[in-house]
C-alpha cells in the first residue's frame, strides 16, 4: 500500500522551539512531520487514511491537550496520541493513558523514548486501519447477501445442522444446502471457522 | 106631626151618632187608643177596630175572648194585667196597667189599658169597659229623654273632670253687664278655691302677669273687632305670687245684629308642658353641644328609618339637610380597606341582633381619613326587636396617637430585640417588678405572653457558680444605694437551658423609693462569641500570611520551573536531533548546523527567564515610591504577628532613634522586608521563646539603619555567608526564598542587608534604606 511509505507524525505544541525541535528530530529518522501551534490548526488540517500518529503538548493556550484528545474521540477522529509536557504528574499521566494515550512523556525526554513511541503509534495506527478496511470488505460482501442468505448465515454460524435450519426456517434440507453455498462463496469464507470469525467482525449476534 | 118630628129627631140623633161614632172611631186611630167591652157572664170581649189594630190584627179579623186576650199579652205581664183586672171586679175600682203584648208578627207593643166595671140595678157588676192605648212610642221618646239627660249630667260631670286633669277652666264675659263667670277649674288655675269670690275684669287684669297684660287684652279687643277667635299664651300671677303659664283661647258670641255680647274662653294650665318643653330643649342642646364637643354622634335605627344626630354629620362631613344615608351609602363612606369587614359587622348585627363596638376609617367628601369608633346595640322591647342605637366617635386623633405609640413601642422592642438589650424597673426592697421589656423576658428565657415572673424566677436562672457574685454585687449595691455593673454572668436560660452571657446594669431612680433601680440587662454571648471568632481569625490571618507567603515560593518556583523547563526541552531535542543528522552517512551538516542554531536560541530563552525573574527586584526598575513612616509599618505588622508572637511566648518591642523614622520605599515591599524578618525571627525562637526588638538610627551615609534583633538561636554557623542565596534553606517547611527576597527588595531600593550574631543569643539583621532627605539628593 501507498500509505506504507509515508506515515505522518503530527505535532501540537504552543513552544515554536519545541516544536521546531521534535519536528527536526522526527525528520532525522525519514519520517514525515508536520507541526502545529494549536489544535485548532491541526482540525482546519484535511486529514487522509495514512497512518498517522499526535504529538500533543498537555498544556496548551486555549483548551488543554486533555480536553482536546477528548475532543478528537468525540468527532470521531481515531489518532494514537503522545503526551508530552513541561510539569506532569501522576494523575495527569493516568487520565492520558487511561483515554488511550499511547505515552506520556515530561519534557525534557530522551529522544530514543519519543521515537520509540512514535513507531509504537503508528503500529496502532496502521492495524486499526487495517481492521477498519477488512470490516468495511466483509459488509460489503455481507450487503450482497440476499436476505434469505442472511437468516441462513446467522445461523449457521450459530452451529446448527442444515437438517436444523430447514425445519427452522420452513425450506427442504437440499434448499438449505443451496443458500449456504452462495454464503460460503459471497462471503468468500473458506471454512465454518472462517465464516464465523465474520460473524464476529461483523457484530452479528448469533442464534440461540 | 109629632111622630114625623120624633121620626126626624130620632134620624138626626142616629145620624149624629154614627157621625159621633165615626169620630171617636177617627179619634181613637189618631190617638192609637182603642176600647174594648168584657161581659162578666159569658167571658165574651169585644173590640174595636183600633184595638184590633193595637192588637196587630186587622179590624174585626176574628172573635175574641178572655183566652185570647190573655194570649196576647206579653207572658212576663200576664199574671199582673189579669191579678190587676180581677181586683178590679172585686173592688170596683178602676183598673190601669201599663203592659206589653206581642202581636202576631212577634212584635211587642206598649200599651196602657183602663178599664172601668159596669154593674146593673141590683149592684152587680155584669161588664167591664175600657180603653187600651199603644204608647210604644211615647215610651219610647221618654226613654230617650231620659237617657239624654243622665248622658247630659254625665257629660258635664265628665267635662269638669276632663277639665280638671287637662287644668282647662272656662269662662263667659258677658260684655254689656260686664260680668265675668269662672268655672271651677279656672279658679283652681288661677290660685284660688272654686267660686271663692266674684271676679270682675279689674281683677282679672291684676292676675295677668305685667309683661304680658297689654299684649292679651289687645288681643282680646282685636278679636272682638275683627271675629277672629283670640289665642293666646301668657303668664298669670296667683295669689300666693306663684307665676304661671296658660294658654287663653276665646270666642265672641254676637246678636242677630253682629254685635258682640257675650265671650266665651277657654284657660289652660299650660306651665308643667312649658317646663317639661323647655328643659327638653335644654336637654337637646346640652347634647348637641355635648356630642359637639366630644366629636361623638349619635344614631338610631328603628321602623322610621335612620335618624343621625347633627354632630354625626359632621364627623362624616356631610350635608344634615340630605338626610342620613342609607346602608349602601354608608358603606361607600367606609374607607375601602375597612369597607368589607364593615359590611360584615352591618350583616352580623342584622342577622344576630347584636350590638358592635368597631373602629374603622371613613373617607370624607373632601376626601379627609377619619377614625370613627362606632358602638351600637340593639333595641328589644319584650323580646321584639325593634331597632339600633348608637354612637360613632371621631377618634382619629386617639387613633394616631395610638397607633405612634404602639410604632413607638414596636421599633423600641425591635431595637431592644435587635440588640439583645432588655430593658426594666424594680423595686428589689419589694421585690417588684414595675417593667419588663418584652427582650427582658426572653433574654432570661421567658414567655411575654405568660406576665412577669416574680424576682426568685430571675434569681434562679442564675448559673450556680455567678450566683454569689451576682446577688452579693446587687445587694452591696442596693444597700449602699448605688449604681452597679455587673459586666458578665452566665444564666441558664430558662426555656432551653442554654448557658448564656450577660451583662447588667442598674441605676438607682433617684426620685423612687428605697431599692428602686432601672436598667438594662444585655445577652453578650453573642458578642463573647464573637470576639473570641475575630481572635480565632486573627490568628488564622497570621498563619496565612505565613502559608501564603511559603505557597507564593512554591508557586513562583514552579512557573520558574516551567518557564525554564521549555527552552532547555527544546534544546535537548534539538541537541538529539543534531547528533542524529551528523550520525548520518554521510553527515547531514546543513541540518545538523540548523539544530545547533535552535540550541543556542533555546539557551538564551532560558537565560532570558533567569534575567527577568532577577530584574523583579533588580535596581533600575524601581517600583513605586512614597514617603513611608517606618513607625506605621512596625505597628501594623506587629499587630498581624501579634497572635504567632504570643503563640511562641515571643515579647515584641521597638527602640526607635527618631519618633517618626521616615523613608522612602515601596510601602508594599517594605511590609514585606518587614514581615520575612520579623517572621524569621519568631521561627528562630519558636522553641525557646524570647524578646523581638526593632530598632532603628540613621547611619553616616544619611541613610536609615533597621535592625530587627532576636533572641533564639543564632546564625548557623557553617552557612552564615549563604543565608541570603535562594533556595538556602535550613527550615523543614521553608523554601529559600525569604531572606533572597528580602535582599533583591532592599537592593532594589537602593539599600544593603546583612546578618549579625549577637553577643549575647541570637542573631540582629540590619537594613538600610535611603531616608526621605535623601530624595533631594
Amino acid at each position: 500500500m501507498t500509505s506504507e511509505a509515508l506515515p505522518t507524525v503530527f505535532i501540537v505544541d504552543d513552544d515554536r522551539g519545541m516544536r521546531q525541535a521534535i519536528q527536526d528530530l522526527v525528520d532525522s529518522v525519514g519520517l514525515h512531520a508536520e507541526s502545529f501551534a494549536s489544535g485548532e490548526e491541526f482540525l482546519c488540517k484535511k486529514h487522509n487514511s495514512r497512518p498517522s500518529c499526535l504529538v500533543l503538548d498537555v498544556r496548551l493556550p486555549q483548551m488543554s491537550g486533555l480536553d482536546f484528545q477528548q475532543r478528537l474521540v468525540d468527532i470521531g477522529i481515531q489518532i494514537p496520541v503522545i503526551f508530552i509536557t513541561a510539569h506532569g504528574d501522576i494523575p495527569m499521566s493516568v487520565r492520558a493513558l487511561k483515554s488511550g494515550a499511547v505515552e506520556f512523556l515530561t519534557k525534557p525526554f530522551r529522544d530514543q523514548d519519543l521515537l520509540d513511541a512514535i513507531q509504537q503509534a503508528l503500529q496502532r495506527d496502521r492495524a486499526a486501519h487495517e481492521q477498519q478496511a477488512e470490516v468495511h470488505n466483509l459488509q460489503q460482501r455481507y450487503g450482497s447477501l440476499t436476505a434469505r442468505e442472511k437468516e441462513v448465515m446467522t445461523l449457521v454460524v450459530s452451529g446448527m445442522l442444515n437438517k436444523q435450519i430447514a425445519g427452522e426456517i420452513g425450506a427442504s434440507e437440499p434448499t438449505v444446502k443451496i443458500h449456504r453455498g452462495n454464503v460460503m462463496r459471497k462471503m468468500e469464507a473458506g471454512s465454518v471457522v472462517d465464516l464465523v470469525r465474520m460473524a464476529d467482525k461483523l457484530k452479528l449476534s448469533p442464534r440461540k | 106631626m109629632a111622630n114625623e118630628d120624633v121620626q126626624r129627631t130620632l134620624e138626626e140623633l142616629s145620624r149624629n151618632l154614627q157621625e159621633s161614632k165615626a169620630w171617636l172611631e177617627e179619634a181613637q186611630r189618631v190617638a192609637h187608643v182603642g176600647y174594648w167591652v168584657w161581659d162578666l157572664q159569658t167571658n165574651r170581649v169585644i173590640w174595636s177596630d183600633e184595638t184590633y189594630r193595637i192588637f196587630g190584627l186587622a179590624p174585626q179579623e176574628g172573635q175574641i175572648d178572655l183566652a185570647k186576650v190573655r194570649e196576647s199579652i206579653h207572658p212576663n205581664d200576664r199574671e199582673e194585667v189579669f191579678r190587676i183586672a180581677e181586683e178590679s171586679v172585686r173592688s170596683g175600682e178602676r183598673a190601669d196597667s201599663e203592659h206589653r203584648v206581642i202581636r202576631p208578627s212577634g212584635e211587642i207593643r206598649v200599651v196602657h189599658s183602663l178599664g172601668d166595671l159596669k154593674k146593673d140595678s141590683s149592684g152587680r157588676p155584669y161588664q167591664m169597659f175600657g180603653t187600651t192605648q199603644d204608647i210604644t212610642d211615647r215610651k219610647r221618646a221618654e226613654e230617650a229623654l231620659r237617657r239624654m239627660s243622665r248622658s247630659v249630667q254625665e257629660s258635664n260631670a265628665r267635662l269638669e273632670e276632663a277639665q280638671r286633669i287637662a287644668h282647662v277652666g272656662h269662662w263667659e264675659w258677658k260684655i254689656e253687664t260686664g260680668r265675668l263667670t269662672w268655672s271651677d277649674e279656672t279658679y283652681r288655675i288661677y290660685g284660688m278655691a272654686p267660686q271663692e269670690r266674684p271676679i270682675d275684669i279689674s281683677i282679672l287684669r291684676e292676675m295677668i302677669h305685667p309683661e304680658d297684660r297689654e299684649s292679651m287684652f289687645r288681643k282680646a279687643e282685636e278679636s272682638l273687632l275683627s271675629g277672629v277667635r283670640a289665642d293666646a299664651e301668657h303668664r298669670i300671677v296667683r295669689p300666693s305670687g306663684e307665676v304661671r303659664t296658660v294658654h287663653s283661647r276665646a270666642d265672641a258670641k254676637r246678636d242677630a245684629s253682629g254685635r258682640p255680647y257675650e265671650m266665651f274662653g277657654t284657660v289652660q294650665d299650660i306651665t308643667e308642658r312649658k317646663r317639661a318643653e323647655q328643659a327638653l330643649q335644654q336637654t337637646q342642646i346640652y347634647l348637641r353641644e355635648g356630642q359637639r364637643l366630644a366629636r361623638m354622634g349619635s344614631w338610631a335605627f328603628n321602623d322610621e328609618g335612620l335618624h343621625w344626630s347633627d354632630e354625626l354629620y359632621q364627623i362624616f362631613g356631610l350635608d344634615p339637610e340630605k338626610g342620613a344615608p342609607k346602608i349602601e351609602q354608608y358603606l361607600t363612606l367606609i374607607h375601602p380597606q375597612d369597607q368589607a369587614a364593615m359590611a360584615e359587622t352591618i350583616k352580623t348585627m342584622f342577622q344576630e341582633h347584636s350590638g358592635c363596638d368597631v373602629t374603622k376609617r371613613i373617607v370624607r367628601p373632601d376626601g379627609q381619613v377619619r377614625y370613627v369608633r362606632c358602638v351600637a346595640s340593639p333595641v328589644i322591647e319584650q323580646e321584639v326587636f325593634k331597632g339600633f342605637l348608637g354612637t360613632a366617635m371621631d377618634v382619629t386623633e386617639q387613633e394616631l396617637l395610638t397607633q405612634e405609640l404602639r410604632r413607638e413601642q414596636a421599633y423600641l422592642a425591635e431595637a431592644q430585640s435587635l440588640a439583645h438589650i432588655g430593658s426594666w424597673a424594680t423595686n428589689f426592697a419589694t421585690r417588684q417588678n414595675f417593667h419588663l421589656s418584652d427582650e427582658t423576658y426572653r433574654i432570661h428565657g421567658f414567655d411575654p405572653r405568660q406576665g412577669p415572673p416574680g424576682l426568685e424566677r430571675f434569681w434562679a436562672t442564675l448559673h450556680p457558680q455567678d450566683e454569689t457574685l451576682v446577688r452579693a454585687t446587687l445587694e452591696d449595691a442596693v444597700r449602699a444605694g448605688t449604681d452597679y455593673d455587673i459586666r458578665d454572668f452566665r444564666i441558664r436560660r430558662a426555656d432551653d437551658g442554654q448557658i448564656r452571657f450577660l451583662r447588667t446594669i442598674g441605676h438607682r431612680n433617684p426620685v423612687g423609693e428605697i431599692g428602686e433601680y432601672v436598667g438594662i440587662t444585655m445577652d453578650i454571648t453573642e458578642l463573647k462569641r464573637a470576639e473570641e471568632e475575630r481572635e480565632r481569625l486573627r490568628q488564622l490571618e497570621a498563619d496565612l500570611a505565613h502559608i501564603n507567603r511559603v505557597n507564593m515560593m512554591g508557586e513562583l518556583a514552579a512557573a520558574l520551573a516551567h518557564e525554564i523547563r521549555q527552552p532547555i526541552a527544546a534544546s535537548i531535542t534539538s541537541a538529539n536531533a543534531c547528533l542524529r543528522w551528523l550520525a548520518r552517512d554521510p553527515p547531514d551538516l546543513k541540518r545538523a548546523r540548523a539544530a545547533a542554531a535552535r540550541i543556542e536560541q533555546d539557551g538564551n530563552r532560558a537565560a532570558d527567564v533567569i534575567n527577568r525573574l532577577r530584574s523583579f527586584y533588580k535596581k533600575g526598575s524601581p517600583p513605586r515610591r512614597e514617603i513611608v513612616d517606618v513607625r506605621e509599618i512596625i505597628q501594623e505588622m506587629t499587630a498581624l504577628l501579634r497572635t504567632e508572637a504570643f503563640r511562641h511566648s515571643v515579647r515584641i518591642h521597638s527602640e526607635l532613634h527618631e519618633e517618626r523614622p521616615q523613608v522612602l520605599a515601596d510601602r508594599v515591599q517594605l511590609q514585606q522586608v518587614f514581615m520575612n524578618l520579623m517572621l524569621n525571627a519568631i521561627e528562630a525562637m519558636r522553641d525557646s521563646g524570647g524578646e523581638l526588638t526593632i530598632a532603628s538610627r540613621p547611619n553616616p551615609e544619611g541613610q536609615l539603619v533597621v535592625s530587627i534583633s532576636d533572641t533564639g538561636e543564632g546564625l548557623p554557623a557553617d552557612s552564615a555567608e549563604r543565608i541570603f542565596d535562594a533556595f538556602h534553606t535550613t527550615k523543614p517547611q521553608g523554601t529559600g526564598m525569604g531572606l533572597a527576597i528580602t535582599r533583591s527588595i532592599v537592593e532594589a531600593h537602593g539599600g544593603r542587608v546583612w546578618a549579625t550574631t549577637n553577643s549575647g543569643a541570637g542573631a540582629t539583621f540590619h537594613f538600610t534604606l535611603p531616608a526621605k532627605a535623601e530624595e533631594h539628593a
